[in-house]
């Protein structure tokens, strides 16, 4: 079952300047993309266009079956849920309990409620000891973690990182590609948008944007070792891959160490 | 930058820290109309006694509180003395002869050309050689500018003397900023910022009548209160960074020290307005509609000990206006 399609979306902030050009997706639910690209080619816009903070300039954006338009906005965003890049830009509490609730006060939900779903959240993503916890107190993938949760908190179905992991160490990059994974396992749909190519292979399907054109779409292990595809749009192969193509230019045939790289690419 | 206050709430615990912040808000406004109301020297002093003793059993640090009033002192110095030196009702108290007799004016202008004086002269004192010759230069400017300027002409035959009401109402004066502004700080001492908010939230609500939004209002202070500490370390970090191109943030002359602030200010200018757009993106995107009805986390929780404070506060009001009814002002 499609839970996205997008029909022929196209998009520009300033009119001789086109950001989207005539984009066709359908996301499955369940599923879990990556949407790869260079700076500037229009990943944050489509994921803003997907949530309804931008309204199409044509074409169609169905979500659960159902057509974003300005009346369908508000259920929309209750099934789609967004994490952005900067943690501190989307930390809306004085608190990590404060924040956590946040949505959960726009919905309307009885504060009883409120009060058990921010427990089963925080726990989920390990922040439960930090409730009480002032933002400046947290480290970024702390703060990503408690974002997680407050989508989580909402019960959405859908949930977009746009270059999540972007401004943390390692270690808290690792830790919410765990996470992603998790979610994704329970039957989440993700949405990420990177240039880290490991972030890239954990997913089922990679997109790949350039200047707003949808240059290729296939499954991560097919994208991953399109060399082409990725030189077109700034990309850099992973390490194994590279070391791969080596093999094949020097015409060193070893199907053992192949399909050990193979593998080493493909659990980052 | 880090250990900045916000508000002057200091962590404690005692009832008055358990206490709804809503009865806390609304006792501080009765007290307050109480103070006014309040005459006579005893009755003051038995004010000052209660919160005194309100002070002891809150557990609140007295040297703090007193350090609240200190910025209060010339405020108050100037009000006695304006008392002291004008108010010539009832009867005389002491008279301190003089021997020449000055006639000094005043009248708004007198009064406005001395602080122009003032002013002239606290801007120029630091390109002036001897500053302190400067400052009894401008002191002697000044009262001549009372005596010789005569534009409205109401005081003194020379003799100075002292009457009852301007030493009564000096005193009344004094006490009662004292009580009031000891009152709103222990208010703030103990109540968290977040839950001054929430108070004044709920407190202002009626507000909605005359179509103003207490709690888009609420909203706001709490995302300012949320983001002070954030732009604290933001301008901390401009500083560092334009310190390291050779800015010098803790001297200079006054055209440097603008240089200096525009370097900080421009930045913060624009890092404030891309964390609002993408902060207004996140909060949409989490389903804020402004203006739409939302629950609420925090609820605050009326109990016994709310009506039997404000009821307390009542009967204070309410001993106050009978003794001033009853005229029992001593
Ligand atoms: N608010 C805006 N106003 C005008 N142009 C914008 C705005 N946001 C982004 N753009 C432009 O749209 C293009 C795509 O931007 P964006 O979607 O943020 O790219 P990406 O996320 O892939 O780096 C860029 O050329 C950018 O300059
Ligand atoms: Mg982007």
């Amino acid at each position: 079952m499609n839970i996205i399609e997008i029909e022929n979306l196209s998009f520009y902030y300033q009119a001789d300047k086109p950001v989207l050009k005539d984009i066709n997706l359908t996301i499955k639910k369940g599923e879990w993309l990556t949407i790869l690209g260079h700076n500037g080619s229009g990943k944050s816009t489509l994921a803003k266009l997907l949530i309804g903070l931008l309204r199409a300039k044509s074409g169609t954006i169905r979500i659960d079956n159902e057509e974003l338009n300005q009346n369908t906005v508000q259920s929309i965003r209750r099934k789609i849920g967004i994490v952005f890049q900067n943690p501190d830009n989307q930390f809306v509490g004085v608190t990590v309990r404060d924040d956590i609730a946040f949505g959960l006060e726009n919905l309307s939900i009885p504060r009883e409620e409120m009060i058990e779903r921010i427990e089963t959240y925080a726990q989920k993503v390990s922040m439960s000891e930090f409730l009480n916890k002032e933002p400046h107190a947290l480290s970024g993938g702390q703060k990503q973690r408690v974002a997680i949760a407050g989508i989580l908190a909402m019960h959405t179905d859908i949930i977009i990182f746009d270059e999540s992991t972007s401004m943390l160490d390692p270690k808290g990059r690792r830790m919410i590609l765990d996470y992603m994974k998790t979610l994704n396992d329970e039957g989440v749909t993700i949405i990420t948008i990177t240039h880290d190519m490991k972030e890239a292979v954990l997913s089922d399907r990679i997109l790949v944007l350039k200047n707003g054109e949808v240059l290729k779409m296939d499954t991560a292990a097919n994208v991953l070792k399109d060399k082409i595809t990725l030189e077109k749009s700034n990309l850099e192969l992973l390490l194994p891959l590279k070391v791969i193509n080596r093999l094949e230019e020097k015409n060193i045939k070893n199907e053992e160490l192949r399909s050990y790289l193979w593998q080493l690419s493909l659990t980052g | 930058m880090k250990n900045i206050v916000i508000g002057r709430f200091i962590p404690g615990n005692s009832f008055l820290y358990k206490m709804d912040p809503r009865t806390k808000i609304i006792a501080l406004i009765i007290l307050m109309i109480s103070a006014f109301v309040l005459r006579g020297f005893m009755n003051m002093f038995i004010a000052l006694g209660l919160i005194l003793l309100l002070l002891l059993l809150g557990r609140i640090n007295i040297i703090r509180v007193i350090r609240g009033l200190k910025p209060l002192m010339f405020l108050l110095l100037f009000t006695f003395t304006f008392q002291i030196l004008f108010n010539e009702t009832g009867p005389v108290l002491i008279v301190f002869e003089q021997e020449a007799s000055w006639t000094l004016h005043y009248s708004w202008l007198n009064i406005l050309a001395v602080v122009g004086v003032v002013f002239f002269w606290f801007f120029t004192r630091r390109f002036v050689r001897f500053r302190l010759l400067y400052l009894v230069a401008t002191l002697v400017g000044s009262i001549a500018l009372l005596i010789n300027l005569q534009l409205g002409y109401v005081f003194n035959t020379g003799d100075l003397t002292i009457h009852q009401n301007a030493v009564e109402t000096g005193f009344f004066i004094m006490m009662r900023l004292i009580i009031i502004v000891t009152l709103s700080t222990i208010l703030t001492l103990t109540t968290k910022p977040t839950d001054l908010n929430l108070g004044l939230e709920s407190v202002l609500k009626p507000l909605k009548y005359i179509r103003i939004n207490t709690e888009e209002m609420a909203m706001i202070i709490a995302i300012a209160l949320r983001y002070i500490p954030t732009l604290l370390d933001e301008a901390n970090k401009i500083m560092l960074a334009q310190a390291s191109r050779g800015v010098d943030f803790s001297e200079g002359k006054m055209k440097d020290k603008v240089m200096q602030i525009v370097s900080l200010l421009v930045p913060m200018f624009i890092i404030s307005f891309k964390r609002s757009d993408e902060l207004a993106n996140a909060m949409e995107a989490r389903c804020f509609v402004p203006g739409n009805p939302r629950t609420r986390l925090h609820q605050l929780a009326w109990t016994y000990a709310d009506t039997i404070t404000i009821i307390i506060s009542l009967m204070a009001l309410a001993s106050v206006i009978t003794l001033r009814v009853v005229g029992i002002n001593v």
